[in-house]
This record gives structure tokens, C-alpha cells and sequence, in this order.
């Protein structure tokens, strides 16, 4: 089959584009380029600046109709970026029939959690954007990327790309059912000697002022400490409200970031927390996606005997 | 500014306050709360008005509950002319106004009234009266009459007339401020009300918004836009805000959608953080909301 989505009212489309060469890469996003220009849908590529370069070139003139960002400026956290690609498409989906993104995730330089939480970001783009007009291509450079990397955007990718040809991925997995290797290994422990502890309650004026006292003693910025307990004031009442109205917390800090574990023996039972962009006149709904934009990371291990919520923010 | 501020609710015999309004409704809400608590504990009460006539406060006072004519025939209310108390010498004499209250004040306990309580429009001490000048001085004489616990004083400054200099001498010359009744006063967070010089109803918000305050917060914000005769703007003052958390900015945006047409909801001295929230989740795009954050980075 092709790679012309259907010409009913357009859905999402989400391919993975896993590419061995200069030349791989160019066949399968040119011409994705070009179509999306002919057919008159916006058209944003952000990739690596060395692609950026090969697809100006590909592209000649016509490429000033297709708006490029630097992978590096864009993909910044999960949260925030699954939230500036909702923006971008609900920006120019009135004006145009197709949103069509080249979207070139960064996993240079990411820690195991980033990368787990990158992984689980591209799964949730099928979710986040199901019913929405983006058709969104995200490539996969092998010449750099680890196996396990590649193999997982099978896993979070209905099809894959070859030049102008997508075939459905066999080993995709249904947004709501996966799971990333390490979901089933413990998060790390803080290293010895390093964290703060409490209990907490209902009493949450309580375990704000003792995070903001934690907060000061690691001399964080006005700004950072306030994030920080709005931050886990969210999470916390969440616990409070849906959990068992009890729990712990720790934090521990390194020279550039802050994490902060929020423990309860209740179930987190949203399939995706905090990741949906919540609609603005929901009634509820938008703590966990605030966390998301205030934190640089999140991170979430549920099972039968509780939940544990890992908040990362860096202390800039 | 330091010393004690009091809702009117709170006020007691011993309290000597000032209430500096910038418009008439709240001058009105705090002078009619202070009256007829007063008539209601047995004290006496005398008002002083800035001007001939007591028609105003009158009306006030009845549209209180207040039998007006029957508290005056009594002596348990008196309504005067500054012309006729501060002014009676011809000037201003602090000593003569001091000693004119004392024998008030004397007077009502030998009458076997339970206290004395007086509020006093100020105004007249910007119209060039000699002796005007020694107004601060009265001022901070006159505690001590107070002091003594039988009496209790709220006096009327208008921001509107008097001079920004002038008037932070005079609050600094009482011991306290009075303001509004709290529309929420639970827990952590104090919901104030005021009015803006264009007569707009503003909210002080203090404390702290959170799961525990949801409900007191909402019932806050819908009271103030919906209640009797009070159509116009809502501002909401966020300067002395210590927490807010998302539902609680959820509650503000949805008061501001449920504002009808051309009614605004405008959120002042909003921390920048908070602002971005709003930001972000695209709840700026609320119709009737307007957001003047702080400009300072936080």
C-alpha cells in the first residue's frame, strides 16, 4: 500500500521512518514534503541539523514552504514537547486540511530514564493525538541509534516508512498496554545518605512548607522551589484524594538536578497520567499535566501495592 | 505599615482604627457594621459626617435594619456635623475634641450604657480649616482615651482625597486598621473584600488556596460575582497569595467564563509561574479573564 492516508476525514498517522543512510532518509521525507506542499497542509520538520541540511537541499526553492526546527530546541521533555506539538497542530488544523510533522526524537546524551520516558512519549503520541489531522513521521537514524532504541519504535509505531511505502508494524503495542523494559525494575534508589524523608497526610499546607524548607536548605532559587512544591503538592493531593490519604516522600538533589519520590499505597488508575493535554474547560483533570510542564521528568512505577511518583526537576 | 488590622465583625471596645476606602460602598459596608453592632452590645453610638446633612448615613443605617428615629429619640444614636464635633471651636483644637469625647464617652457609662463607639468622616480636614494641620497629632493623642477599654473609635479616610503623604501619616497615627468582613476566613486562606475607586468589587486574596480551601474558594468567587446589585468587574488581588494549587486556578477561570457579557474577571499581581500555568493550559484564552501578572521574575 501507499502512503497516502485516506481521503475521508484525515486522522492520525504515525509511522516510524528507520533509516540506514543519507539517502533512506531523503526518499521517504521529500516526498513527504513535497505531497503535504502540493496538497496544501503545513508541513514542520524537526530533525537533526545535518538532516535539515540534506532536506534544503533535496527540497531546493519549494523547502521555504516547510518550517524547520533543530531536534535539540524542540524536543526538550516529554511532557512539554507532547504539549507544543498539541499547540502546533491545533494552531494550524483550521487552515489546513493536514498537519504533517518530521519529528526526529533526541536519545544522545539521555539517561535511562529519559530514554525509557522518551520511549513511552512516542507510545503515547497514538493516544494524545487519536482523531487529530497529524500525520506525524519520526525517524530512526541506525548508523547512531542502540538496538534496543530501534527495536522499541516498532513496538511504538503503527507503521513503518520505507521511501514512499508504509506496511503495519507487527509488534506494535497498544498505547494503554506498554510498557518499557525497565517498568518492571525498580527505580534506583536515592544514593546513601543523601535524601530527606517525611511522612505525609491530608494535610498538604504541611508537606508544602516542609518541601519549601528542603527546598531552601538545598538553596534552590525562589523560582525552582516554587515549581518544586507546586509540583508536589499536585501529586500529593492526588495520593490524598485517590490514594490511600497517606504516603511518604523523599528528595535528594545532585549538583544540576532535584528528584523527589512521592510514595502511597494507592493505584494510579488514568492510562496515561498527565500526558493527554487536558481540554481547558474540563472540570478536573489538569494536575498531573501541569506536573509534566513544571518537571523535567516523571516518572511512574503502579502496581498492586502502591504507587511511586519520581519528580525530576533541574535546579536552572 | 504596622499594627493590628481588624474585620469589622472583630472590633471591640478598646479599638481605636482607621479605614482607608476608595469608594463609598466600602465606606458604607464597614461604617453600617460598626453602628449596629454597637447598638446591638447596649453602647452608644455617635457617627460624624462630613457635611451638613446626615441624610446619607441615615439611609445607610435603616437599609441596615436600623430604626433610625427611634435610636436618635433614644440617645443610643447621634448623627453629627464635623461643624458640630471636630470643628466646633471654630478650628481644630485636639485638646478641646479630646475633652469633648471624654465627656461623650463619660456621659454614656453614667447613662448605663454598656460602651461608646464613634466613627468620624475626615474629609474636612482638607479644606484649609486652621488647626487641620495638628491632625496626626489628635490622632495619636486619642488612643489613649480608647485605651482605657470602654470606647472604640473607627475613623474615615477617603484615598480618593487625601494626599498619598498625608495619608499614610494618618494610618501610621492609629493603631490598626479596619476592613471588610472576610468572605472566607478558613484555615489558611482570608478571602477580603474592598472596592476600587471606580466602585468595582476587588477580592485581597491571603494565604493559601488549596484541596482543603476548594470549596470556600469557589463559594467566594461565585458570592462576589453574583451577589445583590453587584454587576461590573471582579478583581481579584493575588499580591499577598502565598499557594495556589491548579484547581483553585481552574476555579478562577471558570468564575471568569461564567461572567455574562462584558462583565471581567481581572486577576492582579498574579506570580509569573502561575501565570504560565494559566498560560499553558491554554486557560488565557478565556473569555472575560484578564491576567496583569507581576512583572518582576519569580
Amino acid at each position: 500500500m501507499t502512503a497516502s492516508p485516506t481521503q475521508r476525514v484525515p486522522e492520525l498517522v504515525h509511522h516510524a521512518l528507520i533509516y540506514d543512510s543519507d539517502e533512506a532518509f531523503l526518499a521517504a521525507t521529500a516526498g513527504f514534503c513535497l505531497d503535504g506542499l502540493a496538497a496544501g497542509d503545513k508541513v514542520l520538520a524537526v530533525t537533526t541539523a545535518a538532516n535539515i541540511g540534506l532536506l534544503k537541499d533535496g527540497l531546493g526553492q519549494i523547502s521555504d514552504g516547510v518550517q524547520f526546527v533543530t531536534a535539540q530546541d524542540w524536543y526538550d521533555t516529554p511532557g512539554r514537547t507532547l504539549a507544543a506539538y498539541n499547540r502546533y497542530v491545533n494552531a494550524h488544523k483550521t487552515h489546513h486540511r493536514r498537519v504533517r510533522i518530521i519529528g526526529e526524537p533526541v536519545w544522545h546524551g539521555r539517561s535511562p530514564a529519559e530514554e525509557a520516558e522518551w520511549t513511552r512519549y512516542e507510545s503515547v503520541i497514538n493516544a494524545a493525538f487519536e482523531g487529530s489531522p497529524a500525520w506525524i513521521v519520526c525517524p530512526y537514524d541506525e548508523r547512531v541509534l542502540p538496538e534496543r532504541v530501534v527495536s522499541d519504535a516498532r513496538r511504538t509505531h503503527p507503521q513503518l516508512l520505507t521511501g514512499d511505502t508504509a506496511r503495519d508494524s507487527r509488534v506494535y503495542t497498544d498505547p494503554a498496554a506498554f510498557t518499557h523494559a525497565s517498568d518492571h525494575l525498580p527505580l534506583p534508589l536515592p544514593p546513601a545518605g543523601t535524601h530527606v524523608e517525611s511522612t505525609f497526610d491530608a494535610d498538604l499546607g504541611r508537606t508544602r512548607r516542609l518541601v519549601s524548607a528542603w527546598a531552601t536548605a538545598l538553596g534552590l532559587a525562589d523560582g525552582t522551589a516554587g515549581r518544586l512544591v507546586l509540583a508536589v503538592n499536585e501529586v500529593v493531593v492526588n495520593a490524598v484524594r485517590h490514594g490511600g490519604g497517606h504516603g511518604r516522600i523523599r528528595l535528594w538533589a545532585d549538583h544540576s538536578v532535584i528528584r523527589c519520590d512521592v510514595t502511597d499505597s494507592g493505584r494510579l488508575r488514568a492510562p496515561f497520567p498527565g500526558y493527554l493535554p487536558p481540554d481547558p474547560a474540563a472540570d478536573r483533570g489538569h494536575g498531573l499535566w501541569v506536573v509534566r510542564q513544571l518537571c523535567d521528568l516523571l516518572e511512574i512505577r503502579g502496581g498492586e501495592h502502591g504507587t511511586q511518583v519520581r519528580l525530576h526537576l533541574s535546579r536552572a | 505599615m504596622g499594627g493590628v488590622v481588624r474585620q469589622v465583625k472583630d472590633v471591640r471596645l478598646g479599638d481605636h482604627l482607621c479605614l482607608a476606602f476608595a469608594h463609598e460602598a466600602e465606606q458604607r459596608e464597614v461604617a453600617s457594621a460598626f453602628v449596629t453592632a454597637g447598638l446591638e452590645r447596649g453602647e452608644r453610638v455617635l457617627y460624624f459626617t462630613d457635611g451638613p446633612t446626615g441624610d446619607r448615613v441615615r439611609r445607610w443605617l435603616e437599609e441596615s435594619g436600623v430604626d433610625v428615629a427611634e435610636a436618635m429619640a433614644t440617645g443610643r444614636l447621634g448623627i453629627r456635623s464635623a461643624e458640630d464635633t471636630y470643628l466646633a471651636a471654630g478650628r481644630f483644637d485636639p485638646d478641646a475634641m479630646i475633652d469633648a469625647l471624654r465627656e461623650e464617652v463619660d456621659r454614656s457609662l453614667a447613662a448605663g450604657f454598656a460602651g461608646f463607639r464613634v466613627s468620624g468622616e475626615m474629609g474636612w480636614a482638607l479644606r484649609g480649616m486652621a488647626g487641620a494641620e495638628r491632625l496626626e497629632e489628635y490622632e495619636r493623642r486619642v488612643t489613649a482615651l480608647f485605651d482605657e477599654g470602654v470606647s472604640a473609635a473607627i475613623c474615615l479616610y477617603d484615598t480618593r482625597v487625601f494626599p498619598a503623604d498625608r495619608l499614610s501619616a494618618l494610618i501610621g497615627s492609629h493603631p490598626g486598621r479596619v476592613q471588610m468582613n472576610a468572605l472566607v476566613h478558613e484555615g489558611p486562606l482570608r478571602v477580603i473584600p474592598s472596592f476600587d475607586p471606580a466602585g468595582s468589587r476587588v477580592l485581597r486574596v491571603a494565604g493559601a488556596i488549596d484541596h482543603d480551601s476548594a470549596t470556600a474558594w469557589s463559594a467566594a468567587l461565585r458570592g462576589a460575582i453574583g451577589g445583590n446589585g453587584l454587576g461590573g468587574d471582579l478583581q481579584i488581588d493575588m499580591s499577598e497569595l502565598e499557594f495556589i494549587d491548579v484547581a483553585g486556578l481552574r476555579a478562577l477561570v471558570r468564575t471568569a467564563g461564567e461572567l455574562e457579557d462584558g462583565r471581567r474577571l481581572r486577576v492582579t499581581r498574579l506570580a509569573p509561574r502561575l501565570n504560565e500555568i494559566v498560560r499553558l493550559v491554554g486557560w488565557d484564552q478565556t473569555t472575560g479573564l484578564i491576567i496583569d501578572a507581576e512583572s518582576f521574575p519569580s
